[in-house]
Order: C-alpha cells, then structure tokens, then sequence
C-alpha cells in the first residue's frame, strides 16, 4: 500500500519537474524568439494566412465549387477578383486555396520528417554498414535535381494513386523531395545521444535497442524535427505549387498552384487577366516567406551562434 | 592529386548508377510503364505490342533492369509517341536550347550571388544589407514558375516589348547570322533572367552568412590592424575563404537551375529540354518523359564532377588529403 503511494507520488514529483523544464524552455525560447523582429513579424503573417484558411467558409463571398457568374468576368463588385473559365468566383478559390495549399505543405512536410527522422535515427544509432548506405544514399539525393525527381515519380505514380486519390500520391512524392537533409540532422542528434550515460544505463537495464530508439532517443530528437517539420513546409508548399502549375495533382483540388495552371492553360497569361494568376502566386511567396522567416527565427534559437543580424 | 580525382570519378559514377536505377524502379512502380499508352485512345494496340517486344518490357524484372542499364549507356531511351521519333534525337536536338539558357544562368548568378554576397556581409546590418536580404529573401519566397510569369506579363504582354513564347520568331527567314542571332537573344532575354535572379537569389544568403562568419576571424583584425586598405581585406583576406563554402553548395544550385529551367521553359514555350519534360506530361508521353530525366539528372552529375574538380584547385587541403 505505501509503496504505490510513493510511487505515485514520485510520478507526480517527475511530471510537475518535467512540465517545469518545458515551461523553462518555452520562456527562454520565446525571449530570443520575440527579440527577433522579422521572425515577428513572420508569426503575425503566418497567424492571418492560417485564420484566413480556418474560417475560409466564413470569409469567402462565394462557394469556390459552384458556378456563380458567366466564365472570364473581370473584376467587379461582386466578384472582387474576378471568375474562372466556368465562372467560379477566384477570390473564394483563393480563400479556400489556403486551406489546401497549407494542408498539402504541413502533411508534406510531417511525412518527409518521418521518413528523414527514421533513416536518421538507424543511421546515428546502428553505426557502421548501416550509416554508410544511409548516408552515401543521402548524400546522393542531395545532389540530384530534386524537383524532376519528384515530377517524375508523381507523373508515373498519379496514373494509379496510392489509396485511391491523388493528392496522397502528391504529398508523398512532395516528402521524397525534402527528406534528406532531417536524416543528416537526426543523424548527428542520435550521434550525440546516444552516447549519454542514461542510455547506457536503459542498455544495462536490459532494454532492446527498438525501445532505446524510440523511447529514449526520440524523445531527445523531437524538437528538432518539430523545427524540421516546420521549416520543409515552405519547400513543401513550393513543391506542391510547381507540381500543380504543371498540371500533375488532383485537378479538383484548388491549390493556389493549380488556379495558376488553370489560368495559364486558359491563356490568362497572354490575354492579360493579372487577376486570375498574381493572386495565387503573391499568396504562395508571402506565406512562404513568412515561414522562411519564422524559420531563421528558430534557427537563431536552436543555434545560438549564428546571429544573421537580421 | 591522381588518386582523389580517381575516387571521385568513381564516385560519380556510382551516383550514376543509383539515379537510373532510381529511375528504373519509379518507371516500373505502377507495374507496366505502358499501362497509359494502353487508355490512349491516339495509339494503336498493335503499337504498344510492338514497343512492348522492342524494349523488352514482356521479360522478367531483373531482365528488364539489365537492358535497361545497357540501353541507357548506349544511349537508347526508347521512342517518343507525341515526336514519333527515338526520344534521344529529340532530346539531343533541343539540348542546345537548355544548355544555352543553363551555362550564363550558372556563371551570373554565382558572380552576381559573390559581388552582391561580399558587399552585404560587409556592410551587415546597414540599409545596403538589409535591402539586398530582404529581397533576396522574397525572391526565395517566390515559385519559379511564378516569377517567370509575372516577367512574361509585365514585359511581354503588358508592355510588349519582348516575344511571348519560343526561341526564335516561328517561320522568320533571315537575311545574315546576325539578324538570327539579334531574334534568338531577343527571345532569349527574359527565360535567362528568371533563371539568373532565382539562382543569385538562392545562392546569394550562402555567400553573405560565410561572409560574416569569416569576417570575425582573427586574421581579418590583424589584416584592419596591419592597415591593409578595405578593398584589399574584402576581397584578398575576406572573400576568398568565405567562398570555399559556398563551392561546395554550387553542385546543389546547379540541381536547383535544372529544377528551374523545367519551369521557366514551360511558362516561355521555350524549346529546350525542360520544356519536353512537360510536354511529355501533357501528353502522357512515358519514354520522352523518363529520357529527359535521365538526361538532365546525368547533366547534374557532370557538374558535379566539374565542380569537385574546381574545388580541388581552389582547396590545397583537400588536394593533399
């Protein structure tokens, strides 16, 4: 009886420490964090962007899907932006566009992580062969172009899509792109790691090498791929963009990529309707550039020594 | 010397390898690379037959990835439906057009990416630095294809005062090599500068952070301290060494302009490699599609190979290594 209420009080003891720490961390994070304007002012254009693609329904004047003019209307009162070739209103598809485009960026990114953070952690941990062929194969993705790469594998792979839909295909081949420079930084974390004395003593313990892995390396390794995840959703989005502008994705899915292609094989382009492709693309640079500045943020963060002098 | 240049021969060859076995293993993901000629309504069944038997797609697997391996070194990358041609002449024959648009791209921007990287870091954290990042940082932020559009329409369509699509006025008769040449780099203009300014953009905050870091490094006091002139510190001491850095990323810009001319010559109608990559999607085009890859990623490997090389001259340590 008294032990499981030691025990439970020590359980209580850690947790109360362990959400110190994290509270700990979060203050001094935020304190570097706030003294970097851009990275700010990055935060404040990524909050709108993504209020934007939260209460999309509510702020789009129109539904994106239905026809509510005639096809190629310039801008006017009641379409601010103008309407598409079938007559949908562009401002709404924009509205919405960010929904999708963010979606497509963060599960991207999440996926890529994943499979850059499991290559990084056998690699890091195992050592020897292992790290060679992981590494050697990294470093060889690396160099390759990776956008054609990723046309490729999506052009060949949307003809029978994983799981029955497209936009699966697409965010798989998105992550494919950009997981390889998480392997290398997983990799040098678990290098790090696994060297502490509390990883020994989990080996000593008896515990197998899966459970080190992911329950005591992983844990260490979580904020940077919480970083990663957060900075490879710019590429993600980039990526996802350039695919759709080629016309490889779901041709219902409304990216701000794929209203881009649709104006371009439409000839808004040459028959001069900015309205139709300049949104889009204003609205893909300034979400990206807000992540790329949240980004140097938290580099500035997790890396004191590089001071950009930003 | 002889031995390091060796081992990284090799190694570019192993890359080799690995892209078109990649290539191979993608192409052959969905199970039949010819399942979509088979939906094409355009293309007899007796035609995808008859390509099945000639490229040997009817073969077990691991013979297929043989002859794959062979038929790339030879250079057969099998035949392009939309072209009704064999997918190595029309790629041979648009090469130029890309390569022509590739090798300035390369030049320029890394020596736009070294002036303008060296003068910011110098002047870090003045108006000049701030400025210069903040765009660059923008055209970062920017999708390829995008700029490349917003060009073509300020200053093709809006203003008009450049060609809308192609690399030469379609069906113009010229009266000397000059007046061709004058028409090529009129339609030439705008695609270059989209690839330029993307890969200065890219490259430039590389030159400028090595810049930085080298900036504090005790030898550049003592070269102030010495009395040496501005000049002389920046751009003898300074720039030199902030640049081994930078060397080393250039491979992975060059990937990076590929990626970009694949965009750029899709927005410009231009008719060089990149451009056959979409058209090969437009059109469903399996061989043309898979050649063009294959080609461009070796293009990438090349320069790689170069650049290694380049490196080896500028770095002493790796030489003796």
């Amino acid at each position: 009886m008294t032990e499981t209420v030691e025990v439970g009080r020590k359980e209580v003891i850690l947790k109360r420490t362990r959400w110190g720490r994290i509270k700990d961390s979060l203050n001094e994070f935020w304190l570097v964090f706030s003294n970097n304007t851009s990275a700010l002012v990055g935060l404040a254009i990524f909050s709108v962007i993504l209020m934007v693609a939260v209460f999309a329904p509510f702020i789009a004047p129109y539904d994106p899907y239905v026809k509510t003019g005639m096809p190629f209307e310039a801008p006017s009162d009641a379409h601010l932006l103008g309407t598409n070739d079938v007559g949908e209103d562009i401002l709404s598809e924009l509205i919405y566009g960010a929904r999708i485009s963010l979606l497509i960026g963060f599960v991207a990114a999440v996926v890529a992580t994943l499979i850059g953070g499991v290559l990084g952690l056998l690699s890091g941990y195992y050592g020897g062969v292992v790290d060679e062929v992981i590494m050697r194969f990294t470093d060889v993705w690396l160099a390759f172009p990776g956008l054609l790469f990723t046309i490729f594998l999506a052009a060949v792979l949307v003809r029978t899509p994983i799981g029955g839909r497209i936009i699966y295909t697409v965010i798989i081949a998105i992550a494919l792109n950009s997981w390889s420079g998480v392997a290398r930084l997983v990799r040098s974390v678990t290098l790090k790691v696994k060297e502490m004395p509390f990883v020994e003593a989990a080996r000593a313990a008896g515990a197998s090498n899966f459970k080190i892995i992911f329950r005591h390396i992983l844990p260490n390794a979580s904020p940077i791929l919480l970083v990663s995840v957060l900075t490879r959703i710019d590429s993600a989005m980039l990526t996802e963009a350039s695919l759709s502008f080629l016309g490889i994705g779901d041709p219902t899915v409304k990216s701000w990529g794929m209203i881009i292609h649709y104006a371009m094989i439409r000839n808004a382009i040459v028959t001069g309707r900015w309205w139709w492709f300049i949104p889009p693309g204003l609205m893909i640079s300034i979400t990206v550039l807000s992540i790329i500045l949240i980004s140097i943020g938290l580099e500035e963060y997790i890396n004191p020594r590089i001071r950009r002098g930003f | 010397m002889r031995r390091v240049l060796v081992r990284r021969a090799i190694t570019s060859l192993i890359t080799f390898f690995i892209a078109i076995s990649l290539v191979f293993v993608i192409s052959r993901l969905t199970g039949d690379p010819l399942s979509e000629l088979i939906e094409n309504p355009e293309v007899a069944p007796e035609t995808v037959e008859a390509l099945r038997r000639a490229f040997g797609l009817d073969k077990p697997l691991y013979v297929q990835y043989i002859n794959f391996i062979q038929s790339t070194l030879v250079g057969q990358l099998g035949y392009s439906i939309n072209y009704k041609r064999p997918v190595f002449d029309v790629i041979m024959e648009k090469l130029p057009y890309t390569i022509a648009l590739l090798i300035p791209a390369i030049t320029l921007s890394n020596y736009f990416a070294y002036r303008l990287g060296v003068e910011s870091g110098w002047r870090r954290g003045k108006k000049f630095d701030i400025s210069i990042t903040s765009v660059s940082l923008f055209i970062r932020a920017t999708p390829h294809f995008w700029l490349a559009i917003v060009l073509l329409y300020i200053f093709g369509v809006w203003l008009g005062i450049f060609p809308i699509f192609g690399a030469v006025t379609a069906g113009a008769e010229y009266a000397s090599i000059w007046d061709w040449l004058k028409d090529y780099l009129w339609h030439y203009f705008l695609p270059v500068s989209v690839i330029v300014i993307r890969a200065t953009g890219a490259m430039f905050l590389y030159i400028r952070n090595s810049l930085v870091e080298t900036l504090g490094e005790d030898y550049i006091t003592t070269a102030v301290a010495k009395g040496l002139p501005e000049k002389i510190v920046l751009y003898k001491h300074a720039a030199r060494n902030a640049l081994l850095p930078a060397v080393t990323v250039m491979g992975l810009r060059y990937a990076f302009i590929i990626d970009g001319a694949v965009l750029t010559e899709t927005v410009f109608s231009y008719p060089g490699t990149g451009r056959l990559v979409y058209e090969a999607i437009v059109y469903r085009d399996f061989f043309l599609l898979q050649g063009a890859v294959i080609i461009l990623t070796t293009s990438v490997i090349f320069v790689n190979f170069i650049i290694d090389l380049i490196y080896l001259y500028l770095d002493p340590r790796v030489r003796y290594r």
